[in-house]
């Protein structure tokens, strides 16, 4: 049987029954790298810094490291332990070097050594591993909760919608940088509380975009044919509207991401970050700002280098998505 | 216009061969190809096709305005001798002048929003010509006066969005016309605009080419409204023209396959589907990237043959003043036309009136919408409430497995009756009855059972789907809900689905971009009827679509609502298709339904002064019909304080024929007179009366 809407000339061809396959999907993505180049400056710079992190050490071979590091050992003890062999990184980040503090980079150091005479490198390659995880777990948390938040408040509107934004309108009137410090120096500084304070700052952004969105899609006929069969709000909120929401979401988190490294770094160079030994990105910053007087600004210097680097690729890659979503608007 | 005159009178403006591409990443697009036309003094040229079809484009590139990638490709325009292409914008601004002017389609969007009329207007006069300012402002007055705008002069004081829409088009004309253009292009002018306020336009229109003697151009898809106001008619086909006629030619003796079934496929004013069937074009128009290799409408046409195939048709003359591109027009002769076997619709079966039985009964219904009074108090709540009054009083009986239609201007109310029904609105006051059901309160209060016998068709194809999802996932959604059939037979219930709307399989899982806007309303109306629902509320389901595809999705409710005996509320503002597709009609104005009753009796008198108006206003795609000139006044009060007594007294044309000038109408709500058979009018002039009206235009006898 045709149909009565048949293209003229060629017909559309008729596509196998199955949905299209993972490979052709991942294929989809990359050639979106192939397409912006600011998006590929943006996926080098950030690459760069995600193989460091998995190749820094053997850790990806070995479960016992895995275990310390859910365990909420320091990294001392990893990093000294038996099975530890260096991979990128060179050394070990906990090893120091007698009389060799403080040096300029060399072939055997190749950024140079922190006052306790570590390897640079080794600290900034292992640092790279909290931040990349700390960053997307804040950031995906503050999406879940500033999304729930702004979908109902945009959905159902009227009373919910205005108690719930005032709530989050108060919160957004405190200074980002004072959210984290009381909150931090309420809780204490480690992991956990890291995420919760970045959430706590970045989910009311989050509901007023996800809000805004929603008041939009809401509108749109599909909403009114899923109310007429009866539908639960929490099924169009999330299931009818949220879907539709994604492009200008996953824009506004990789900014966010980059937000979130550096507020980590900020909170690094505070002292409110990882406790140390740490190799903490920040806290190198800290470490190293008091030598830059003495001449020796290698530590601050490629602290704040590895810092900009994830935070300027993390920028690119949602300019990128942003000018493609516009290009086929 | 004989050839005489037309060697004497050079052409205002030539278009030869005019070939128009777009630049982009996959190569050149060529958009628009072999395009030629002329249009002299005090003419008005009509180009008419289905969307995509190139015509805003040949547009654009008469005043250059292609954007960054648009450019002429090949051919010329000649505007009063002098050639337009590849010249650069500052020898072609002193070439045009200001005597090209164009008119777009939405007047929102033509107007600065923070702008006063008066000075949008002489801005054209001082910047332009150096006139001084008082001398623009007389002459801005004396044209606003000539586009029939009441109070000019209070109106050069106001902003835009302070008038209505159709004063923002007579506004953006009047602009137009103060240079005294020598051409006048109009781009879709009438579309934004309800039937009422177009037919006011078209006439405006029709007034200025005659006394500024300008040539124009008029860009519409609209067959009735190019019939109301053309001259000659430029039929555009997938960017080229086709055939080229003078008005009368084109619809009385059409040459062209195409033109021939863009006529068969719209409804004729006062037919019915039981009386008359629409037949569609098959396929669709092809992509300017995809053209078929011959004629370009080989793969849709009828007559196609080899010879189409292989080669590019030329345009040719086969008559003075009539060109077409087809190799065999002059063997094709419309009247013998059999449409072929899978376009055949189903005869339908009128069901007798004994034994038509109320599905649905809507007693004084009432739907009011809250509204912040400007008072400060209403800031703290106590301020004085005010309301909409968007539904107001509406009492109707549908009958089983018939079509009711309601038509009204918008802002009548019509949608928001139909919401109101569904569940999607609160219910203020009254009664509906859904077969001994009380229906009332949100949808979310009402029981799944009830939920599926209501369900709703959408007027806009492209918000109709969740571009997230596949096909068939959101047919599936509908079965699982209801559980209209076992989980394990969902899949081919959603291809039986497919199949009833005309689609293969293979558009289960086809994502909704990938689809046609007749495809996505197919779906819509399938998503609709998967509940099997007994009420199916259509809110202006063809509206937004081209006339070839509007044809096919009314076929294709009238076969499903034959096959599954539904019953049906149809909103369109087009009231050919109303009549086409319904049974009954309701005429809705402020809220109020004016008139009801079966649908031919709303067509002849006695008919509400209101639907008298409306049947006069509509562009009727036949230029040998003559039409009463009946035209309202004024716009459509505002539903929150609307008129006392009978709220159509402000612009009723027929009040006259009251004593005392109406006044009456002003204080009394109008009492219900009867014509039998269920026929309402609620006016204050007696039935008597009423039946004495000349009828608006002579319904031509039925028949093919």
């Amino acid at each position: 049987m045709t149909t009565a809407e048949t293209t003229a000339g060629a017909t559309l061809p008729a596509p196998a029954a199955s949905e299209p396959s993972r490979w052709k999907k991942i294929k989809e993505g990359l050639s979106f790298f192939s397409r912006s180049k600011v998006a590929l400056a943006g996926l080098i710079l950030v690459g760069f810094w995600v193989l460091i992190a998995l190749f820094a050490d053997n850790c990806l071979i070995t479960p016992r490291c895995y275990v310390g590091m859910v365990q909420g050992d320091d990294i001392t003890q990893w990093a000294t332990s038996e099975e530890y062999q260096s991979w990128l990184s060179r050394y070990s980040p906990v090893e120091q070097f007698r009389g060799r503090n403080r040096e300029g980079p060399s072939a055997d150091h190749w950024l140079g050594t922190d006052t306790r005479g570590r390897d640079i490198w080794a600290r900034l390659a292992h640092g790279s591993r909290s931040i990349l995880t700390l960053a997307p777990i804040s950031v995906i948390v503050a999406l879940i909760v500033g999304g729930t938040l702004g979908l109902a408040a945009g959905y159902f509107g009227g009373l919910i919608d205005e108690v719930m934004m005032r709530i989050l309108d108060a919160i957004i009137s405190f200074p980002q940088i004072l959210l984290y410090l009381v909150i931090i120096a309420a809780l204490g500084a480690s992991a956990t509380n890291v995420v919760l304070a970045i959430t706590i700052a970045g989910a009311p952004g989050i509901a007023r975009l996800v809000r805004g969105l929603a008041l939009d899609i809401k509108t749109r006929d599909y909403i009114a044919a899923a109310q007429t069969r009866g539908e639960s709000p929490w099924y169009i909120m999330f299931v009818e509207i949220l879907p539709n929401a994604r492009g200008p979401i996953i824009i506004d988190s990789m900014l966010r991401m980059g937000y979130a490294v550096f507020s980590i770094g900020t909170l690094g160079f505070l002292g409110l970050g990882l406790p140390p030994p740490s190799p903490d990105w920040g806290s190198i910053v800290q470490a190293g700002r008091s030598a830059i007087q003495a001449g020796r600004p290698w530590e601050a210097l490629w602290g704040s280098i590895a810092i900009a680097m994830v935070v300027v690729g993390l920028n690119l890659i949602a300019d990128g998505l942003a000018e493609e979503s516009q290009r086929y608007r | 216009m004989n050839r005489e005159l037309e060697k004497q009178q050079q052409p205002v403006v030539t278009v030869e061969d005019l070939g128009i591409a777009y630049e982009t990443r996959a190569g050149d697009i060529h958009a628009v190809r072999d395009v030629s036309f002329e249009i002299y003094r005090g003419e008005t040229l009509g180009i008419v096709g289905e969307s995509g079809c190139g015509k805003s484009t040949v547009a654009f590139g008469m005043v250059n305005y292609l954007g960054r990638n648009g450019k002429i490709a090949k051919g010329n325009i000649y505007f009063q001798g002098q050639s337009l292409v590849g010249r650069t914008p500052e020898e072609l601004r002193t070439l045009r002048g200001d005597q090209i002017a164009m008119v777009y389609q939405d007047p929102m969007t033509s107007l600065n929003p923070v702008l006063r009329i008066g000075a949008q207007m002489m801005e054209v006069l001082t910047v332009h010509r150096g006139v001084s300012k008082e001398e623009a402002r007389e002459r801005c007055i004396e044209m606003l006066g000539k586009v029939n705008m009441p109070d000019p002069d209070r109106v050069m004081e106001r902003y835009p969005h302070q008038i209505s829409g159709g004063q923002q088009q007579r506004v953006i004309i009047a602009t137009a016309m103060l240079n005294n253009p020598a051409l006048l292009i109009m781009d879709e002018p009438t579309t934004a605009l309800d039937v009422t306020v177009e037919a006011a336009v078209l006439d405006l229109v029709d007034n200025l080419r005659r006394e500024f003697d300008t040539a124009i151009m008029f860009i519409s898809h609209n067959l009735g409204v190019v019939a109301r106001v053309c001259d000659r008619v430029a039929v555009m086909y997938a960017g080229e023209v086709v055939e080229l006629a003078p008005v009368r030619d084109i619809f009385a003796n059409p040459q062209h396959p195409y033109t021939q079934g863009l006529i068969r496929c719209v409804p004729k004013i006062g037919r019915s589907k039981s009386s008359s069937v629409l037949y569609p074009i098959r396929g669709r128009v092809p992509s300017p990237k995809n053209l078929p290799p011959g004629c370009v409408f080989e793969p849709r046409c009828d007559y196609a043959r080899e010879a189409c195939r292989t080669q590019k048709i030329t345009f040719r003359p086969i008559e003075q003043n009539h060109s077409v591109r087809c190799l065999f027009a002059e063997e094709i002769d419309p009247a013998a036309w059999t449409p072929s076997e899978d376009l055949m619709p189903q005869t339908l079966q009128a069901i007798p009136a004994e034994e038509r039985e109320p599905i649905l009964q809507v007693d004084s219904l009432k739907t009011y919408y809250k509204h912040a009074s400007s008072s400060p108090l209403s800031l703290i709540g106590l301020g004085p409430k005010e309301y909409v009054k968007a539904v107001d009083d509406v009492s109707f009986t549908a009958m089983k497995s018939l079509t009711l239609g309601v038509v009204g201007e918008s802002g009548c109310g019509k949608s928001t009756l139909i919401k109101t029904i569904i569940g999607l609105e609160d219910v203020t006051g009254g009664k509906v009855d859904f077969m001994g059901f009380d229906l009332k309160g949100s949808v979310n209060t009402r029981d799944m059972s009830t939920i599926r016998e209501l369900q709703m068709v959408f007027q806009n194809p492209n918000a109709t789907m969740n571009p997230s999802y596949s096909v068939g996932n959101q047919l599936e959604r509908p079965l699982r809900r209801f559980k209209v059939v076992p989980k394990n037979q969902i899949r081919s219930e959603v291809i039986r689905l497919l199949r009833a709307v005309k689609l293969d399989e293979y558009y289960y899982n086809r994502l909704p971009n990938q689809l046609s806007g007749g495809e996505k309303q197919r779906i819509g109306i399938a998503r609709a009827f998967a509940g099997r629902p007994d009420l199916v509320l259509c809110d202006e389901p063809v509206s937004a679509l081209d006339v070839s595809v509007q044809a096919a999705v009314l076929n294709l409710l009238s076969e499903i609502q034959q096959e599954y005996g539904t019953t049906m509320m149809f909103i369109a503002h087009d009231l050919s298709v109303v009549r086409f597709f319904s049974d009954y009609i309701a005429v809705m104005y402020l809220g109020k339904i004016v008139e009801i009753g079966p649908a031919e009796a709303i067509y002849a008198p006695p008919y509400h002064p209101y639907t008298e108006s409306l049947l006069a206003a509509v562009p009727i795609p036949d230029p040998t019909i003559q039409q009463e000139h009946v035209r309202l006044s004024g716009n459509v009060p505002s539903p929150l304080n609307p008129p006392s007594g009978c709220r159509f007294h402000t612009r009723c044309p027929r009040r006259h024929l009251l004593p005392n000038d109406g006044k009456i109408c002003e204080t009394e709500e109008p009492p219900l007179r009867d014509a039998g058979d269920y026929h309402q009018i609620y006016c204050h002039i007696p039935l008597e009366q009423l039946r004495e009206f000349e009828p608006v235009f002579e319904v031509p006898a039925e028949g093919r």
